[in-house]
Formats: structure tokens, sequence, C-alpha cells
């Protein structure tokens, strides 16, 4: 048995033959592990007991107060174990990795989450870790980078190309290719040659089944708008894979929209004119200019800093089942405080592009409507980030002292 | 209308035919004009022209930073083949091959590319990320129709089930890596990878060209009866990088002399 290797056009496979093996071995594992109780079991019990899942769905009612439109609930990805939902991907894909008889793990990270989360695990399963990162991304998301270390992972600035999240990829499979036979690259998102968006998706669909039942629950009824920021695609496609056949049920995406729309300032992959590249294995939409080379992106978070897009999402985006927009900077610094102040949630500034995204469409929605925001990660680690956007003069004060300390 | 890489490979005057691998417009299109002729003169007839891309997957430092140098000094794909027929055109006696990723010949459209690299006198072409398993994949028979050769790249960790599936399909030549990894000088030969071109000779009777990581002479002579043609990439482009072209004909000297 394997599994569907393309969403519609979208997906495949390309790659050096070298790494064929290896895709064969991690998709055979993958299914293995599926038909498996006692992984399942010991998946399901890493979740609850060291993940912290599962995370709580919030009914956010200053929120939906202020917004004054439909009623909004938040899913707290934020409260997982390192502050995201990237654990739990990085959780399983240890597990298929200690099952392949891998004695380390490698990934790549932009916002540091996915590579958090990898050394995270790889501590706690006995695994060797390396985390590739850009060099752009390792000035911006410095607490991860200490913690990552402090977990006992190797980070590696990567200098390559456009030094954020796409270069972190190339470095990580060009790390795993020389070291093949004992090494699992944990890919971080629903993206790159399959059967890698098949195994992240089917993850963090834990995401979207927890949702289900848990506004069963709080309210006797299924969404009516799921919303969600767009990085590579995980948390997305993980809140959306359950509901994706039920058509009542409306899907957003918040894409990172940056400074605006010139190439190069954003990277809103889906808006305007999108064109499709096979790139880092996999067939989707990349922001690229007319010869097929991959444009720099930009974004206020790392996160979603990235010129390509799951091929799933593609997918879905080109049947028009998941509608997206582009969010920008100001938008989602502007979110970010918004949910502090109403909730006293700071969420990570991806998750915030989410929250952007949402109050543009609450206020226009039914009131009877409900809507699911998830917030797939906390702020904490953007603090070099907005506490220089919102607080410059107080910011490098404390910088400054911090310096001058112990002169 | 014959191909030029089965006249070289089956007229070879010595036992092993080096293929040399440049970036098209790295370091400038002057150098790496002088390189290719210095090549040419040196004896080889297999020259493999990378078109650069962005985020080229399978190369290592040395020709991923070449791949970088040439794009941020504007070099476009057709710049890039353009140079090529003129270079092809005043060496009649080299066979060029394209080499690049997938994404630039999906951009261009798949058969506008095998046409622009037919017109460019290009004999074969070289996709390490587009197999032939996936749709796009159909671009190899469009280049046997205009009489290119679709090389294959494989490695000595592909299964006989995939060897099975790959090898029917090959045509000109197989090109083998030595090692499961990137391009990049090595020191070493190591001594399973002769090994295996012994097993890969025994399941096909196509010229086998072998590469990543020869940066001696001595590979290259440790190679003779193993291989018909050993690719030096990376050792190369590292002296053009030095800015030691002089470098370059010595070493080349060594590998056709030894
Ligand atoms: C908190 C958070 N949210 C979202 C993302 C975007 O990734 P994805 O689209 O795969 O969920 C990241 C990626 O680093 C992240 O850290």
């Amino acid at each position: 048995m394997t599994l569907p290797r393309h969403f519609g056009p979208f997906g495949g496979r390309y790659v050096p033959e070298m790494l064929v093996p290896a895709l064969d071995e991690l998709e055979a594992a993958f299914l293995a592990a599926r038909q498996d109780p006692a992984f399942n079991k010991s998946f399901d019990e890493l979740l609850r007991h060291y993940c912290g899942r599962p995370t709580p769905l919030y009914p956010a009612h200053n929120l939906t107060r202020h917004l004054n439109g439909c009623h909004i609930f938040l899913k707290l990805e934020s409260l997982n174990h390192t502050g995201a939902h990237k654990i739990t991907n990085a959780l399983g894909q240890a597990l298929l990795a200690l099952r392949m008889g891998k004695t380390r793990l490698i990934a790549e990270t932009g916002a540091g989450q996915h590579g958090l989360a990898t050394a995270t695990v790889a501590a706690r399963c006995g695994l060797g870790c390396t985390v590739f990162m850009g060099e752009v991304d390792v000035a911006r998301q410095y607490p991860n980078v200490f913690a990552m270390r402090l977990l006992g992972a190797e980070v590696v600035a990567v200098a390559d190309g456009t030094r954020t999240l796409k270069d972190a990829v190339n470095a990580a499979l060009k790390e795993w290719v020389q070291h093949l036979p004992s090494t699992h690259y944990v890919l971080g998102s629903a993206l790159g040659p399959h059967p890698y968006p098949t195994i992240v998706r089917e993850f963090q669909s834990v995401i979207g089944r927890e949702v289900a039942s848990q506004l069963q629950t709080l309210t006797g009824r299924k969404p009516d708008h799921l919303v969600a920021c767009v990085g590579g695609g995980s948390n997305s496609i993980g809140l959306f894979a359950p509901f994706l056949d039920d058509r009542e049920i409306r899907l957003y995406g918040a894409e990172a929209g940056g400074r605006g729309p010139a190439p190069g300032e954003h990277a809103a992959r889906l808006q305007g004119r999108p064109t499709t590249g096979i790139v880092q294995g996999y067939k989707s939409y990349f922001l690229q200019d007319e010869h097929g080379q991959i444009q720099g992106t930009h974004s206020i978070s790392a996160g979603l800093d990235y010129a390509g897009i799951g091929p799933e999402l593609a997918w879905h985006f080109q049947q028009g089942r998941i509608q997206f927009s582009a969010i920008s900077d100001d938008e989602a610094l502007a979110a970010y405080q918004l949910l502090a102040r109403l909730e006293g949630i700071i969420p990570a500034l991806e998750s915030a592009h989410a929250v952007a995204l949402a109050a543009r469409l609450a206020p226009r929605l039914p009131k009877d409507d409900l809507m699911v925001v998830n917030i797939s990660g906390r702020g904490d680690k953007d603090l070099f980030i907005t506490a220089r956007a919102l607080d410059e003069a107080r910011w490098r004060a404390f910088l400054h002292s911090e310096v001058h300390r112990d002169q | 209308m014959t191909n030029k890489l089965d006249t070289v490979l089956q007229t070879a005057p010595r036992p092993i035919q080096l293929m040399t691998h440049v970036v098209a417009g790295y370091p400038d299109w002057e150098t790496c004009s002088a390189l290719v002729q210095t090549m040419a003169r040196s004896g080889v007839r297999l020259l493999e022209v990378q078109l650069p891309f962005t985020d080229p997957l399978a190369d290592g430092p040395t020709i991923t930073a070449a791949n970088q140098a040439a794009l941020d000094a504007g070099v476009r794909p057709e710049d890039a083949l353009k140079w090529m027929g003129e270079m092809a055109a005043a060496l009649p006696e080299v066979a060029f091959l394209v080499m690049t990723y997938a994404n630039i010949p999906y951009a261009m459209g798949l058969s506008r590319f095998v046409d622009a690299c037919c017109r460019a006198g290009a004999q074969g072409i070289i996709l390490p990320d587009l197999p032939l398993d996936e749709p796009e994949g159909t671009y190899a028979e469009e280049a046997r129709r205009q009489g290119l050769h679709p090389i294959l790249v494989i490695s000595p960790d592909t299964p006989a089930a995939r060897l099975d599936f790959l090898l029917p399909q090959a045509s000109g030549m197989i090109y083998t890596t030595l090692k499961v990894g990137i391009t990049g000088a090595s020191k070493d030969l190591a001594p399973a990878s002769l090994a295996y071109l012994e097993t890969l000779r025994r399941r096909t009777q196509l010229p086998v060209a072998a590469g990543f990581g020869i940066s001696q002479p001595e590979h290259v002579a440790a190679l003779r009866g193993r291989a018909e043609v050993a690719v030096v990439g990376s050792h190369i482009l590292g002296l053009v990088t030095r800015g030691d072209i002089s470098a370059v004909e010595d070493f080349l000297r060594a590998c056709t002399s030894l």
C-alpha cells in the first residue's frame, strides 16, 4: 500500500534519485506505524502528558464583543509545550525516526518554533539534533536559538540565498542526503516531497478533530468559519483537514502581506496571479520571477516568510475551497496588541495574522455564526521584533544597559 | 543526425573520457568562455553547462555559491543557452550537455526548453530533480524526439527495483554519483564506490559516467575500466573561484595523461 502522491496537479516527489529510497522508507514506516496500536498509544500518551493536549478551545467573549460580529473561539495551540502547534508533528516524526532506527534528527526552522520542538523531542527521545536556521532568523528569533542550544541541539546559521526559511530547508535536505542511514529529517510544515505533506497533515489534524468535539461540547454545533495563518501550511491544514468535505464550513487562510505587494516585500503566494513551480521537491505555487528563479520574501513573522506553500493547500486554493487573504505587517502588529489587551493572550506574530483576518471577517458575519481562529503559537519568541516595533526607546535603553552592565 | 555524445563515446581515443562542469556566466562570461576553451584544449569532449538556479538542491557549497554569483550578475537561462550555442559552434569536437533544476524548464515550458537546448547545440539534458515518474517526466521523450539524450542521474543507493524501472528509459549514458550526497570535491574515492560501479556495469549496456567527489588525477585513473566517463565538477570550479585558470589546464592534462 502507498499513499496518494499528488493533490490534484500539485505535490509529487521531485527529488534527485538518491532521496527516493529514504522517502520510500519513511512512507513505509508511517503506513506501518498508523496501523500499530502501540505506536498510536505512545503518540497519544505523549501528546497528553508531555505536550499538554488537548489544547483549550477558548470562547473569546471580549474579542467577539469588540468586533461586534460572529462568535469567536480561539484554539490555543499556543498552550502546547514549547509554545506552538509544531511539537505535535515533531513528536510524531521523532517516534517514526525511532521506529526506523535513526539516531539523529535534523530540522529546518523559520520562527524557531519547529526547531525548538524538534530539539525538545530529540532530548526527550535520546536522539541527536541539528537545526538549520537562516541567518536572518537566527538574529530575529534569538530566544528560540538559545533554548535549542540549551536542549542540546546544534544550531547552524544558514548564509545561502535569502538566509531565511527556504534556505534552511535546502540546507536540511542537503545535510539529510549526506547522512541518510543515521538521520531522519523532521520537515516542519506540510510541504516538501511526498510523503511529507501527508504525514505532517495527518499528525497535525488532531487540531481540527479536537476543535470539532470541543465546539460540539461548548455549543452543540459545528463551526461555520475556520481561520488560520499560512506559512508552509501545517497549522492551517491541521485545523482544516477534518472539515474539508463539509462545504458548509468556510475556510480562510492568512498569508503574510508584509510591507506591500512589490516583489520581495511579502510572502503572499496566492494573491495577484499566482504561478506554479517545482521547487524543494514539490509542485505548488511559488513566488518567482518569469525565469523560474525563486524570489526573496519579507514578513514581520519569520514563520510565514517563505516563498512556497504546501501542495494540498495549493490544490484547495485552485478548487476555491479555501480563501486566502494577505495581512500586512502593520495589521498583524495591531492584532497582536488587540489580543493581548482584550483577552490577555499574546499570540505569535504568525498567529496574529490569523487574528487580523478574523477581525476583518467577523464584523460582516451573522452574529449567530461560530468562528474558530487558530492561535498557532505564543508570542514570547517575538520579543526582539515586537519590542523594537512597539516600544523602541525603552527596548534600546534596556539592551544598552544589558551590554554595559558589567563594564 | 547522430548525437555527438554517442560519437565521443564510441570513438573514445582514451580509455576514459572527462566530463567537466561549468556554471554559465560564472565567474563572468569572459572567464567562463576561456575556461571552456581551456577544457576543450586539454582534451575534454563532454561538457556540462549548468543554468544557474536559486535553489540548487543537489549541489554542495562550491557550486551553490557559483549559482548564486551568476544570478547576482544577472545571468538568465536565455543568456546561458545563447552563450552555450556560441561555444558549441566554436568547438564542434565537444558534446555540450545542459544541466539545471526542474523549475527552470518548467517556467520556460518544457517543450520550449527542449527546443531551446536543441537550438543551442546541446546533445543532452540533465535534470536531477525531475524524475521520470512525475507528469513532467515526458520531457525525456520530447528530448529524444529532437535527437537529445535525457541523461538520468542515479546513485549507489538506487534499489534494484528502481533500476529496473529507470535503466530501460535511460539513453546516451547513465550518470551515477559515486556517493550518496551532494556535489563537492572529496579526498578519497571509497572502495565501495568502485565495487558499486562493477555491479552497475552488469546491469546496463550503456556507457557509465561517474561523478561527485572526483578531485585528483588518481581518482580518474581508478575509474578507468569501470566507467566510460569521469565527471569533474566542484574541484575545477574551486580552482576557478580561486582565480587559478592555469591550474585547471594542469589538472586536466594530468588526468588525461595518466
Ligand atoms: C507559531 C507559528 N505559527 C505558524 C507558523 C507557520 O507554519 P505553518 O504554516 O506550517 O503552520 C509557524 C512557523 O514557524 C509558527 O511558528
